[in-house]
């Protein structure tokens, strides 16, 4: 039983560090509670769009009238077990806000407010009435002190180029990301965090592009044009650039690495098409779901098999992928016989979905896509897999990158 | 003459050196990791750092390493062997910032707006050098920013009842323990400690005592009754726990927060925190008094060979008439004091141990826990504070500023500084948020 608030004071509510980047831990304890008691910890933040995020967890503190995510077990909410990063990477729209909606930065300069309450018992935030006993506001960052943008509309080019502090030259990431279009510049900046130079691109769907924005109006020049620029660029070491791309941004990644005059250090693809065409329009063909219109637009695709690599490559899939694209034709027998296993990795993950992002990303399983869609796509994943996938292929890629592009 | 980047492109062939800090975003009081790796095994390395302070001056640092045979080098495991601080020091690139050459003499750091960060460029440099930094190409920087304020504390000016002062909030519903700030000689209203101590957990009210708008005003300094009206102000404030307030002094502030402690019927604090002060005083006089009875003693102040002014004498000797210190006898709650013992400025040391036998007599000695540091000066800061061995200092109220000596050495005063911070914090919250019992909590074992 709570003693009156006159004769204590609140309990004490911490997050250390309180200014993170994205990928970082932020470890969040109380004290000053009283022992073997129920408590719910609720954390919630704003997207730039406006919509309220949120996510909770029953923790009991121990004999000390303490608990630490880093070691306590959730035994409720939005997440169980010892998940020393639940709160975040189990955030989900608040009850009455619109729906299928994907958590994604648009402006990486500022961080997300993410506000973190200690709540009496064990309860919803959303039930009434909830007493709120302490409270920690946290910060996450996509993009580190230093690290500087650029916005680049040259030679056609539409892109922002995100370039670590120091003075170089830097290894530099080509960054694309699927058909949903626009430019997404969280990944990009959280690579320059790391001492990475990274160009994200847009490549459809974006207004400083030419022709109809749900079509792909460039060509491969516009790809191979992208690739010169970051090795041409005086602040990057022109022998250490290598591309990354999600879902159509995967083959994209793939394709570009044989065009002409493209060399690249390393590739990363996550969830995409790889292998041949063959396999392609089959999987076209038997739709496990409902599938984005933008998808039926793309351009016939001709597909590098995995045996040409030159490059390392690390492939990524989530194995609970239910958009179409997630297939894979890499036939070791093939790679080994052209002396090339050497240089492939590849990443599987049970349980998660399409949209591997950055680590202690909310996931989504299935959101609106495009401006001109109202079409649901359904992105697969379970939460728990999810977040440990996003955690450990962000890790491997951060150290697949130091490998190739430092070394 | 500078390299140019194409040049030092040539020169490295690979862009393998890599630099990170972290975390790159802190609170002013939170140490941070700095990591070299992919340096040529064996070879040696310049770690520097540099800050352009508010007032625009350059302060920096610098560090010698050898990288092991990974190539790699750890500030929080490896000896430096050279340059600003020696052996195994993680943050002694922001403990040694001093101005660079040419600067202006008698600097020192101090943050006046506590919403922005302090940014410091750190860098890594082929060699070992200890100068012409701005001419070199480092081979990686990064950036840093060290904050006063946790995100989610609230800054409310305090202008009421004719204070002049800065509230700090935690984030959240509260209450909140509180606490009353109080600087030393200087004056003005340093907000940087307050906004510290509140990004803690701790609703801190810094206050200007000396040079606040009615002393500005009408020329006339406050008297008891200003830290009287503090003190209610903040216990009456509805987030703040009115039964669990406590003071923090420096210097001149120290004198106050011991009268209070004591002798006002209106102030009671859970615990009190003096650093580099004394008790000695015009028990029943105020801050004019006090001032009048330095001026009274003028004639006791002595020069270093650099001719720094060391204030050190002007209280001594210790007196044993009752009513020239407060009688600490008939404390009732917890002090922690904080001495340096090459304190130049304040006989703290002297003062700290006539505090301890008055306490031994009159049996309350189980309230005091005495931190005393070798070789520390006067100003014992949040850590990693720069230290300042002198610097030019105007008394509020003085007309002229004059090189003043605060005393330490670096590398021990910066240790004194790190230790007694986190001692000061721990005191704070076990007494402030911890226990029942008003009287029973003190840390004799620190």
């Amino acid at each position: 039983i709570l003693t009156p608030s006159s004769i204590r004071p609140a309990p004490l509510l911490t997050a250390t560090p309180v200014r993170t980047l994205v990928d970082e831990q932020a470890c969040i304890k109380a004290s000053f509670l009283p022992s073997n008691h129920p408590v719910t910890v609720c954390a919630r933040m704003r997207s730039d769009e406006g919509d309220l995020w949120q996510s909770f967890a029953h923790y009991n503190t121990n004999s000390r009238g303490t608990f630490d995510l880093n070691s306590d077990l959730s035994v409720g909410g939005s997440y169980s077990g010892c998940e020393p990063m639940g709160l975040f990477w189990s955030m989900q729209p608040a009850p009455g806000e619109r729906d299928g909606l994907r958590l994604r930065k648009k402006c990486v300069e500022s961080p997300y407010t993410v506000h973190i309450s200690l709540l009496e018992g064990h309860v919803s935030p959303n039930q009434e009435p909830v007493k709120e006993l302490a409270a920690v506001t946290a910060e996450r960052w996509y993009m580190a002190p230093g690290v500087k943008r650029q916005e680049i509309r040259q030679n056609g080019l539409v892109g922002t180029l995100f370039i670590p502090p120091g003075p170089g030259p830097f290894p530099a990431m080509l960054d694309m990301w699927g058909m949903g279009g626009g430019l997404p510049e969280y990944r990009s900046s959280l690579f320059a965090s790391r001492g990475y130079a990274s160009f994200c691109l847009a490549y459809v769907g974006h207004k400083d592009l030419p022709g109809p924005p749900n079509t792909i109006n460039v060509r491969d020049s516009y790809f191979q044009a992208a690739f010169q620029f970051l090795q041409d660029h005086s602040h990057i070491a022109a022998d250490k650039v290598g591309i990354v791309g999600l879902s159509y941004g995967c083959y994209l990644t793939f394709h570009t690495a044989t065009l002409a005059g493209v060399k690249p250090a390393c590739l990363i693809g996550i969830n995409g098409p790889v292998g041949s065409s063959r396999e392609i329009l089959r999987s076209l063909l038997s739709l496990k779901h409902i599938l984005c219109i933008l998808q039926i637009l793309m351009k016939p695709l001709v597909l590098m098999q995995l045996e040409e690599i030159t490059c390392p490559l690390m492939y990524i899939v989530g194995e609970d992928d239910l958009s179409v694209l997630s297939i894979e034709n890499a036939d070791l027998e093939t790679l080994r016989a052209a002396g090339k296993s050497h240089l492939f990795t590849r990443l599987s993950y049970p349980g998660a979905g399409h949209l591997i992002e950055p680590p202690y990303s909310p996931m989504s399983r299935a959101t609106f896509i495009f401006f001109s869609c109202s079409v649901m796509t359904v992105w697969g994943g379970h939460p728990a897999p999810h977040a440990a996938a996003q955690e450990d292929a962000w890790k491997k890629m951060l150290e697949f990158m130091e490998l190739n592009l430092r070394r | 003459m500078s390299l140019s980047v194409q040049q030092v492109r040539m020169d490295n062939k690979h862009p393998t050196v890599k630099l990170s800090v972290h975390p790159s975003r802190a609170l002013m009081d939170e140490a941070f990791v700095i990591l070299v790796q992919n340096v040529p095994p064996g070879s040696q390395v310049t770690l520097h750092a540099l800050h352009r302070c508010e007032d625009g001056h350059r302060w920096e640092a610098c560090a010698h390493y050898v990288a092991d045979s990974s190539g790699n080098i750890n500030a929080a495991d490896d000896c430096s062997v050279g340059g600003s601080y020696f052996g195994v020091e993680p943050m002694g690139l922001l403990w040694s910032l001093k101005p660079v050459p040419g600067s202006k003499p008698g600097l020192r750091m101090r943050k006046k707006n506590v919403q922005t960060p302090m940014v410091v460029t750190i860098s890594v440099f082929k060699g070992h050098h200890t100068e012409a930094f701005m001419d070199q190409v480092p081979l990686a920087s990064w950036v840093v920013e060290r904050w006063y304020m946790a995100p989610g504390v609230r800054r409310i000016p305090i202008t009421e009842q004719q204070l002049t002062g800065t509230l700090f909030l935690p984030p959240g519903p509260g209450p909140f323990p509180g606490l009353l700030d109080l600087w030393g000689g200087g004056g003005q209203l340093m907000e940087y400690r307050s906004a510290l101590l509140a990004s803690h957990g701790i609703a801190s009210l810094a206050l200007d005592y000396l040079t606040s708008k009615i002393t500005t005003e009408t020329g006339k300094m406050v008297d008891n009754q200003y830290f009287e009206t503090a003190y209610r102000v903040l216990q009456q404030h509805p987030q703040v726990l009115g039964s669990r307030i406590a003071m923090l002094g420096l210097s001149l502030g120290t004198v106050f927060t011991l009268k209070m402690a004591v002798y006002s019927p209106v102030v009671k604090l859970r615990c009190a925190v003096c650093i580099s002060g004394s008790h000695i005083q015009p028990v029943s006089g105020g801050p004019q008094q006090m001032m009048d009875l330095f001026s009274r003693n003028f004639e006791k102040i002595s020069f270093s060979e650099q001719d720094e002014v060391i204030w050190r004498g002007l209280l001594l000797p210790i007196p044993s008439d009752p009513s020239l210190k407060v009688d600490v006898g008939r404390l009732q709650c917890p002090l922690l004091l904080v001495v340096g013992e090459d304190d130049q400025n304040w006989c703290s040391h002297e003062s700290a141990t006539d505090m301890k036998q008055m306490m031994e007599r009159a049996g309350n000695d189980q309230l005091l826990t005495l931190l005393s540091y070798p070789e520390t000066g006067h100003l014992i800061e949040p850590p990693y504070t720069p230290h300042t061995p002198s610097s030019m200092f105007r008394g509020a109220g003085v007309g002229q500023k004059m090189r003043v000596l605060w005393g330490g050495k670096t590398p021990e005063h910066s240790a004194a500084q790190e230790d007694s911070w986190r001692k000061i914090v721990t005191f704070l919250r076990r007494n402030l948020y911890g226990g029942s019992d008003p009287h029973a909590i003190h840390l004799s074992h620190l």
